[in-house]
C-alpha cells in the first residue's frame, strides 16, 4: 500500500475542513468574549456554538435549520409521505412536540423537564427529606455529640402519621398549633417595647446606639418575622439533656448553690420556654444573648430575645462555652441590671427585680434591714512590735526530753555491734524516725541489724536513741538560745552557762519511778560530760576530712584553728602546743590550715571525693595550697585583711593569638612561624594534674634529644618548676617504701581484691629484701603490673579503642590482655612523672647496669622453671612471686623465645595519647586516695624504653634476618625483667617475628 | 570637672521597652544611644531629643548587650539566644549571626576597625568572630577563664575580659601574653578609663575596684552602692574624674576617682540600674533600669 501511494502525485493544497471549523470556532470564541460584544446590537451576529451563523435575517435567508440550513438530512426536509393501502393501513400517528423540534431544542427541553425528588413523597426520597429535616432540627437543638452526626448512623424515621396529618391540615414545621397572631400577649408586648424604647433612647446604653430611632421601624418590621420564628420554638422538642459542660461526670457545680442551678437552667432554656417568662429570663435575654454573639451595633426590643437573625454573623467565630465561670458572672450581670432602675413597669407584676446579688429568685430584699454589716478597723500594731516570731524551742526535742529514759542497759559485748548501734542511733536522731523505718526495712534480712526490730541489743539501741535525743535537744536549744537571746539581755547564771555551753543539771522529770531515778543519774553524768562537748561545727567535721592524720599534733592544731575560724570568741592567741615553732613555720602552717579548711568547706558543699581529698594529700606532702578565685565571702575582719593583701594577684601567661585575629586587629603575629606552644597549666594544682599532658606533648621533641636524660629534659621544659621540686621531695620520701605503691593501688580499688590477698600471702619474703634491690624492683613494677593485669584479665575502663591504634599485627588476638596490661602500666606511669628527676636512682637502663645484670640474664633464661626464686631475690618479692608463679603456670617453660621489652613497649608508646592520659588520670586518683604520696620508678623505665623502642622499631624492621643476635641482645635487656613478662612477651614476639619474616620473604 | 557638673538632672525618659532594659550605650560620638532589653529588641534613640528612632527585632531571647561601630554603620548584639547578631544599622537587617557559644552571651564588642566582634559568654569563653569573612566559626576562642565571662573590653591591641571567677584577664595580641589579675571577687563588669591605663571592675561584693593595668595594682575601691546579684555596668566619666555606677535600689552613685568618696548619689530609677553610659564629650549620661526606662541625665 505504501509503495502504491508513493506513485500518486498530488497537486494543490487539499481543503481542510476541519481546520476551517476550528478556526471558525476560535473566531466565535473570540467574538463572544471580546471585541464583538462592544458592537451595537444591530451589528452583532448570532452564531451557534460551532461559530456558524444560523440566523440570517428575514431578507438574507431566514432562520437556517437542518442540514446546512436545511432540515435533518443531507437531502433536506421532505414531508412525511402518507401511504395507506388495504394491506397496510396507515396508522393514526400521534404527533408530539418533538416532531417539530430541532435536536438542540430537544436537548433543551429535556433539560428542563423532569421529575423532582421533591415531589416524590414515597420511598427513598421521603426518607431523605426526613433526614434533612432532622438535620436542620439538629442544628437548632443542642446535641450530645458535637458536630454533625454521621448520617449513616442515624436515620430518623420519616414523619409520624400525626405530623403528616397536621401537615395536611396546613400546619408547617415549627409553627404553633394555636393561632400565633391572635395572642393578646403580642399586643401587650408591642406596647411594652414601644414604651421601653422611648425610655431607652433617653439614656444611651451600650447595646443601644444613639441612632436608635432610625432603627426602630426596622425592628418593628422585623417583628412579625420575629414572632414567627419565636413561635417556631413553640413545640418543645423532647431532648435528653446532653452533657454540655466540661465538668467531670456526676459533678454538680451547683451542689451547694441550688439557686444558681435554677438560674442556669433558666438561662439556658429561656429561649425554649415560650410564654413562661420570668423576670430573670427577660433580663438575661436583654443583656446576655443566648449565644453571646449579638451584633454589637444593633439593639433589639426590650421584650425580644436574640434570635438567629440577630446574631453577629460577621463576628469572630468564638463560641464561648457556658461553664460555671460564666455562672459567676451572672450575679454581676444582675447587679448591672439592678443598678439601672427598672422602667418596665408594664410587666412589673411578673417581674421581680433582684436588688442584690445574694437574693434568690422569687425573693425580695427588704428595703429596710436592721442588719448592717459593721466594719472594724484592723487592730493597731504597737510601734515596738517586731514582726518576728520567737519559737520557744524545737517542739520535738522538747517533747522528747519529757520522755522518761529507758532503763540503763549494759552495751552488748560485741564491740562492733555496739558501734553499729550507736551509729544508727545517732543517725536516727539526726534524720528522724523515718530513717529508722527505712533502715529497718532495708536490713530486714541482715542479722546485724536485728536490734532495730527488737532483736539482740534492742534495749541498748533504745537507750542510745534516747541519749542522742537528749543531746540533740540540748544542742538545738543551746544554739537557739545563743542565736536569739539579744546581747543586751540581762545575763543570769543560767544564761551564762548556756552561753558557755554548760548544761543545766537535773532537768529530768519529777517522777519517782526507779527508771527515772536511774535516768536522772545517767543524765547527770551525761550532762557533765556533755557540758564540755565539742562545738557543733567541729562535731560535724567528717572523719574523712582529717587532713593531717599523719601528724596528730598538727591535726590538733588544725582543729584548733578550725574552731577559731568558724566560731570566733575569746581564745588564747597562738597555739599553745606549737609554741616551739618558729614564726615562719607557724605562718606557713597557718596558710596550710587555711587552705585545708577551705577544701573541707568545699567538700561539705558536695564535691566530696576528688576535690577534697586531692589537695589534702598535697597538704600532707607539705605543699602550700591556695585556691584560685573561689574564695568564700567571710565577714570576719581577719579574713578581709587576708583577701586584701592577697588580691589583686597578677599572673602572666603566654597566650597565643591566632594569625587571623592578629590580621584583623592589624597587628603582627607575635608567634609568626613558631611552633604551637605547649598548653599552659592554669594553677599549681593543674600543673600537677596535667604534667603528664605536657610530657605527652613534649614527646616529639624528646625523641630528638638523647635517650638517657629525657626525663630530666622534660621536667626542665616545664614551667612549673616548683611543682617539680615538690615532686622530688615526694619521690625522695617514698623511695624506701615501695610497698605502699601496691597497697595504695590495690587496697583502694574494689576491683582488685584478688591481688590484695595475694600481696598478703607474700608478705613474708618481702621482709627479706635488701634495700639495694628496691630500685630494681621499682623498675620491674611497671612490667609486673602489666603482666599481672594480663594474667588476671582486668578490665581497666577506657582502653578499648586503643587496640585499634596498635601498629602491631597481632593486635587482635592480644587485645583484651594487652589492654589490661597497658592500663596498668598507665597507672604506674602516672606516678612516674612525679619522680622524673629521680631517674638516677632508678636507671637500670644505664649501660653499666645493663652489663652488670647481663651476667644474670642467661640464668634467668635458662631456668625458666624456677622463676619464683629469682623474682623473690630480685624484687620486693610480692610482685615477682605472683607474676612468676602465674607465669610459670601459664606459660610453658619450654617457650624460650624472648620478647624484648622494647617491642612490648612499642605498642603503647605508639598508642593514642589520650588513652594514655586517661589511664594516667586513673592512676592519679589512686595515688591521691592513699594517705601517703609515693612514687614509683616504673615510669622511668617507661620513659627510657620509649625512645629506645623507637630506635628499636627501625632496627627490627631492618635486621630481622639476624634474629638470633637480636635475641641475645634482648636477652640482656630483659634480664632485669621478671621472667614472666619475658615469657609472655616471647610468644608474641615469636609470632611477630615470624610474620615479619614471612613478609620479607614475600 | 567639679561636682556640680555631674549630670544629675533628668533630661529625657526614653520609654518603649517592655520589660527590663539590660543595657544602654552611647554611640561613639554620643549623639545617639542604643538600648536593649528583655523584650528581645534593640532600640535606637536620640537621647538628646528623646526620640525613638528604630527598633531592631530578631533576637529570640533577651538582648544583653549591644555595641555599635565607630562609623555607626553596624551593630552587634548578643543575648540569651546564644547568638551574636551582626546588624546593619540603617536597614535594620541582620547581616550575620554568629553561633557557637554554648551558653548565653553576656557581652559583645567591636574592635577598632569593626572587623572583629568579641563576645563573652556563659560558657566561660571569649570568642572572636570575623565580620569580614563569611565564616561563622570563631577565629579565636579564649577559654582560660574558669567561670562565666561577664564583660569584655577591647583596646587596639588587647582583649580584656572580666569573669565571675574573679579574674580580669588581659590578652595582649601584640606580644602574645595573657595577664590575669585576680580580684578575688566575681567581676560583673569591667570598663576602661578613657586613657586606657586603668580598669574599673564592678565586683559582686558591692565594690568597684580600680586597677592599674600596667602593674596590676589595686588603685582604689569604691563602695556604697549595692551590687550583689545583677549584672550592672559601671563607667568612668569622660574626664576620668569620677566613677559612676548604678545600684540595685535604683540610685546612681558618683565617686571621686582619687579619694573614693561618694560625691553624689541620687535616686534615678524605681528598680535596679542595669547600665550606665557616659557621653564621650558632654556632661551627659544615660542609665537603664529594670523598670523599663532609659533615662538621660544632664547637668
Amino acid at each position: 500500500m505504501d509503495s502504491d501511494e508513493e506513485d500518486y502525485v498530488f497537486f494543490g493544497t487539499p481543503i481542510e475542513r476541519e481546520e476551517e471549523i476550528t478556526s471558525r470556532r476560535k473566531k466565535a470564541a473570540a467574538e463572544a468574549s471580546g471585541n464583538l460584544r462592544s458592537l451595537p446590537p444591530w451589528k452583532q451576529e448570532v452564531r451557534d456554538e460551532e461559530g456558524r451563523r444560523r440566523f440570517h435575517g428575514a431578507f438574507t435567508g431566514g432562520f437556517s435549520a437542518g442540514y446546512f440550513n436545511t432540515v435533518g438530512t443531507k437531502e433536506g426536509w421532505a414531508p412525511q409521505s402518507f401511504t395507506s393501502s388495504r394491506k397496510n393501513r396507515a396508522e393514526v400517528k400521534q404527533q408530539s412536540i418533538f416532531n417539530f423540534l430541532d435536536e438542540d431544542e430537544k436537548a433543551e427541553l429535556e433539560g428542563t423537564l423532569g421529575t423532582s425528588s421533591q415531589f416524590d413523597t414515597f420511598g427513598f426520597t421521603a426518607a431523605e427529606f426526613a433526614r434533612k429535616q432532622a438535620d436542620k432540627e439538629q442544628k437548632q437543638r443542642p446535641s450530645a455529640i458535637p458536630g454533625p452526626v454521621p448520617d449513616e448512623l442515624v436515620l430518623p424515621a420519616s414523619e409520624s402519621i400525626g405530623v403528616k396529618l397536621l401537615l395536611k391540615m396546613g400546619w408547617r414545621h415549627g409553627r404553633a398549633i394555636k393561632d400565633s397572631r391572635a395572642s393578646s400577649l403580642y399586643d401587650a408586648r408591642r406596647e411594652a417595647r414601644k414604651a421601653f424604647l422611648a425610655f431607652a433612647s433617653e439614656d444611651v446604653k451600650a447595646p443601644y446606639p444613639a441612632n436608635e430611632p432610625d432603627e426602630e421601624p426596622e425592628s418593628f418590621m422585623a417583628q412579625p418575622v420575629d414572632n414567627d420564628t419565636q413561635s417556631s420554638k413553640s413545640l418543645p422538642a423532647f431532648v435528653c439533656n446532653p452533657k454540655q459542660d466540661l465538668h467531670g461526670l456526676g459533678y454538680d457545680p451547683f451542689k451547694h448553690a441550688p439557686e444558681f442551678r435554677e438560674k442556669k437552667r433558666l438561662h439556658l432554656s429561656n429561649d425554649k420556654q415560650h410564654g413562661y417568662r420570668k423576670a430573670i429570663s427577660i433580663k438575661d435575654s436583654l443583656f446576655g444573648s443566648k449565644s453571646g454573639k449579638a451584633a454589637p451595633g444593633f439593639g433589639i426590643g426590650a421584650l425580644e430575645e436574640y434570635d438567629a437573625e440577630d446574631e453577629d454573623i460577621y463576628g469572630a467565630g468564638y463560641d464561648f462555652e457556658e461553664t460555671c465561670v460564666e455562672e459567676d458572672e451572672e450575679p454581676s450581670k444582675l447587679s448591672i441590671e439592678s443598678k439601672q432602675p427598672s422602667r418596665l413597669d408594664i410587666e412589673s407584676k411578673q417581674k421581680v427585680v433582684a436588688k442584690d446579688q445574694g437574693v434568690l429568685p422569687g425573693f425580695k430584699v427588704a428595703s429596710v434591714s436592721d442588719y448592717q454589716l459593721e466594719r472594724f478597723d484592723p487592730p493597731i500594731i504597737p510601734k515596738d512590735f517586731i514582726p518576728h516570731h520567737k519559737f520557744p524551742g524545737p517542739l520535738e526535742t522538747l517533747k522528747k526530753l519529757d520522755v522518761p529514759s529507758p532503763p540503763e542497759v549494759p552495751p552488748p559485748d560485741d564491740s562492733n555491734l555496739k558501734l553499729l548501734i550507736e551509729g544508727v542511733a545517732k543517725l536516727v536522731t539526726r534524720c528522724g524516725k523515718l530513717f529508722e523505718d527505712l533502715s529497718r526495712k532495708k536490713n530486714q534480712s541482715n542479722p546485724l541489724f536485728s536490734f532495730l526490730s527488737g532483736g539482740d541489743g534492742h534495749d541498748y539501741y533504745e537507750k542510745r536513741l534516747w541519749e542522742e535525743h537528749q543531746k540533740l535537744g540540748d544542742q538545738a536549744k543551746l544554739s537557739l538560745d545563743g542565736k536569739h537571746s539579744p546581747s543586751a539581755q540581762k545575763m543570769t547564771a543560767e544564761g551564762r552557762g548556756k552561753l558557755l555551753g554548760e548544761k543545766p543539771l537535773g532537768r529530768s522529770s519529777k517522777e519517782t519511778t526507779s527508771s527515772s531515778i536511774a535516768s536522772r543519774e545517767f543524765q547527770l553524768q551525761f550532762n557533765l560530760s556533755d557540758t564540755f562537748k565539742k562545738p557543733d561545727s567541729f562535731n560535724k567535721l567528717p572523719e574523712v576530712a582529717k587532713p593531717f592524720k599523719n601528724d596528730p599534733a598538727k591535726q590538733e592544731r588544725f582543729e584548733q584553728f578550725l574552731k577559731e575560724k568558724y566560731e570566733g570568741g575569746l581564745r588564747s592567741t597562738g597555739y599553745s602546743s606549737a609554741s616551739n615553732m618558729s614564726e615562719a613555720a607557724r605562718a606557713r602552717e597557718k596558710l596550710d590550715f587555711e587552705a585545708a579548711a577551705e577544701v573541707l568547706e568545699k567538700g561539705k558543699w558536695g564535691k566530696e571525693s576528688m576535690v577534697s581529698t586531692q589537695p589534702l594529700d598535697f597538704l600532707a606532702a607539705g605543699m602550700q595550697f591556695t585556691s584560685g578565685g573561689l574564695e568564700q565571702v567571710k565577714d570576719t575582719h581577719a579574713e578581709e585583711l587576708v583577701t586584701k593583701e592577697k588580691y589583686p594577684r597578677r599572673e602572666e601567661f603566654q597566650w597565643r593569638p591566632l594569625p587571623v585575629l592578629c590580621k584583623r586587629f592589624d597587628l603582627i603575629d607575635p608567634f609568626m612561624g613558631k611552633p604551637p606552644p605547649a598548653p599552659r597549666a592554669r594553677s599549681k594544682i593543674d600543673s600537677l594534674l596535667f604534667i603528664p599532658d605536657s610530657v605527652k606533648d613534649a614527646k616529639p621533641e624528646e625523641d630528638a634529644i638523647t635517650n638517657r636524660d629525657v626525663p630530666a629534659a622534660q621536667t626542665g621544659a616545664q614551667k612549673t618548676i616548683e611543682a617539680a621540686e615538690e615532686e622530688i621531695e615526694i619521690v625522695a620520701e617514698n623511695v624506701e617504701r615501695p610497698v605502699d605503691l601496691y597497697k595504695a593501688i590495690f587496697s583502694d580499688d574494689s576491683d582488685e581484691d584478688v591481688e590484695d590477698t595475694n600481696t598478703k600471702k607474700v608478705e613474708d619474703p618481702e621482709k627479706k629484701i635488701e634495700v639495694a634491690t628496691t630500685t630494681l624492683n621499682r623498675l620491674i613494677a611497671g612490667d609486673f603490673l602489666e603482666s599481672l593485669g594480663k594474667e588476671l584479665g582486668f578490665e581497666v575502663p577506657p582502653d578499648t579503642p586503643y587496640s585499634t591504634n596498635k601498629a602491631n599485627s597481632s593486635a587482635q588476638i592480644e587485645t583484651p590482655n594487652s589492654d589490661a596490661g597497658i592500663a596498668k602500666v598507665g597507672t604506674v606511669e602516672g606516678h612516674g612523672t612525679f619522680c622524673a628527676p629521680n631517674v638516677g636512682t632508678g636507671t637500670s637502663l644505664n649501660p653499666e647496669q645493663e652489663t652488670t645484670q647481663g651476667s644474670e640474664s642467661p640464668k634467668n633464661e635458662s631456668i625458666p622453671g624456677k622463676p619464683v626464686r629469682y623474682s623473690s631475690k630480685h624484687t620486693d618479692g610480692l610482685s615477682e612471686s605472683i607474676s612468676g608463679k602465674v607465669n610459670a603456670e601459664k606459660f610453658p617453660p619450654g617457650d624460650k623465645k624472648v620478647r624484648s621489652p622494647s617491642s612490648r613497649r612499642r605498642n603503647w608508646s605508639s598508642s593514642s595519647s589520650s588513652e594514655d592520659e586517661r589511664s594516667r588520670k586513673h592512676s592519679r586518683r589512686h595515688r591521691y586516695r592513699s594517705s601517703d604520696s609515693y612514687s614509683d620508678s616504673s615510669s622511668d623505665d617507661r620513659e627510657r624504653y620509649h625512645p629506645r623502642s623507637k630506635g628499636k622499631r627501625k632496627r627490627s624492621s631492618r635486621e630481622k634476618s639476624s634474629s638470633s643476635r637480636k635475641h641475645s641482645k634482648h636477652h640482656k635487656h630483659r634480664s632485669r625483667d621478671s621472667p614472666s613478662r619475658s615469657h609472655h612477651g616471647s610468644e608474641r614476639e615469636h609470632s611477630e617475628s615470624r610474620k615479619e619474616k614471612r613478609k620479607r620473604r614475600n | 570637672m567639679s561636682t556640680s557638673e555631674l549630670p544629675r538632672k533628668e533630661a529625657n525618659v526614653l520609654k518603649g521597652h517592655e520589660g527590663a532594659v539590660l543595657a544602654a550605650r552611647f554611640n561613639s560620638d554620643g549623639n545617639y544611644c542604643l538600648s536593649c532589653g528583655k523584650d528581645r529588641t534593640i532600640r535606637l534613640w536620640n537621647p538628646h531629643r528623646g526620640i525613638h528612632i528604630k527598633t531592631y527585632k530578631s533576637h529570640g531571647r533577651e538582648v544583653r548587650d549591644v555595641h555599635v561601630t565607630l562609623d555607626n554603620s553596624k551593630l552587634c548584639s548578643c543575648g540569651g539566644d546564644r547568638q551574636i547578631f551582626y546588624w546593619d544599622v540603617s536597614t535594620g537587617r541582620v547581616i550575620r549571626k554568629f553561633r557557637g557559644h554554648d551558653g548565653e552571651v553576656n557581652a559583645v564588642k567591636f574592635n577598632e576597625y569593626a572587623s572583629v566582634v568579641v563576645s563573652a559568654g556563659y560558657d566561660r569563653s571569649l570568642r572572636a568572630w570575623d565580620c569580614r569573612s563569611h565564616s561563622t566559626e570563631p577565629i579565636q576562642i579564649i577559654d582560660s577563664f574558669s567561670d562565666t565571662v561577664m564583660s569584655v573590653c577591647l583596646t587596639k591591641t588587647e582583649i580584656i575580659g572580666g569573669s565571675v571567677d574573679g579574674t580580669v584577664r588581659t590578652f595582649d595580641i601584640r606580644i602574645g601574653q595573657e595577664i590575669s589579675d585576680d580580684l578575688g571577687q566575681p567581676v560583673n563588669c569591667i570598663s576602661l578609663s578613657n586613657d586606657n591605663n586603668c580598669i574599673l571592675a564592678n565586683c559582686l561584693d558591692s565594690t568597684l575596684r580600680l586597677l592599674d593595668r600596667s602593674t596590676g595594682e589595686l588603685l582604689q575601691e569604691y563602695k556604697g552602692h549595692a551590687c550583689k546579684s545583677y549584672k550592672m555596668d559601671c563607667c568612668l566619666t569622660n574626664s576620668d574624674a569620677h566613677v559612676t555606677c548604678g545600684s540595685e535600689d535604683g540610685s546612681i552613685f558618683f565617686w571621686d576617682l582619687v579619694d573614693a568618696s561618694v560625691v553624689s548619689k541620687f535616686r534615678a530609677h524605681s528598680s535596679v540600674v542595669t547600665s550606665v553610659s557616659y557621653h564621650p564629650k558632654d556632661n551627659c549620661m544615660i542609665t537603664s533600669s529594670v523598670d523599663g526606662t532609659v533615662r538621660v541625665w544632664k547637668t
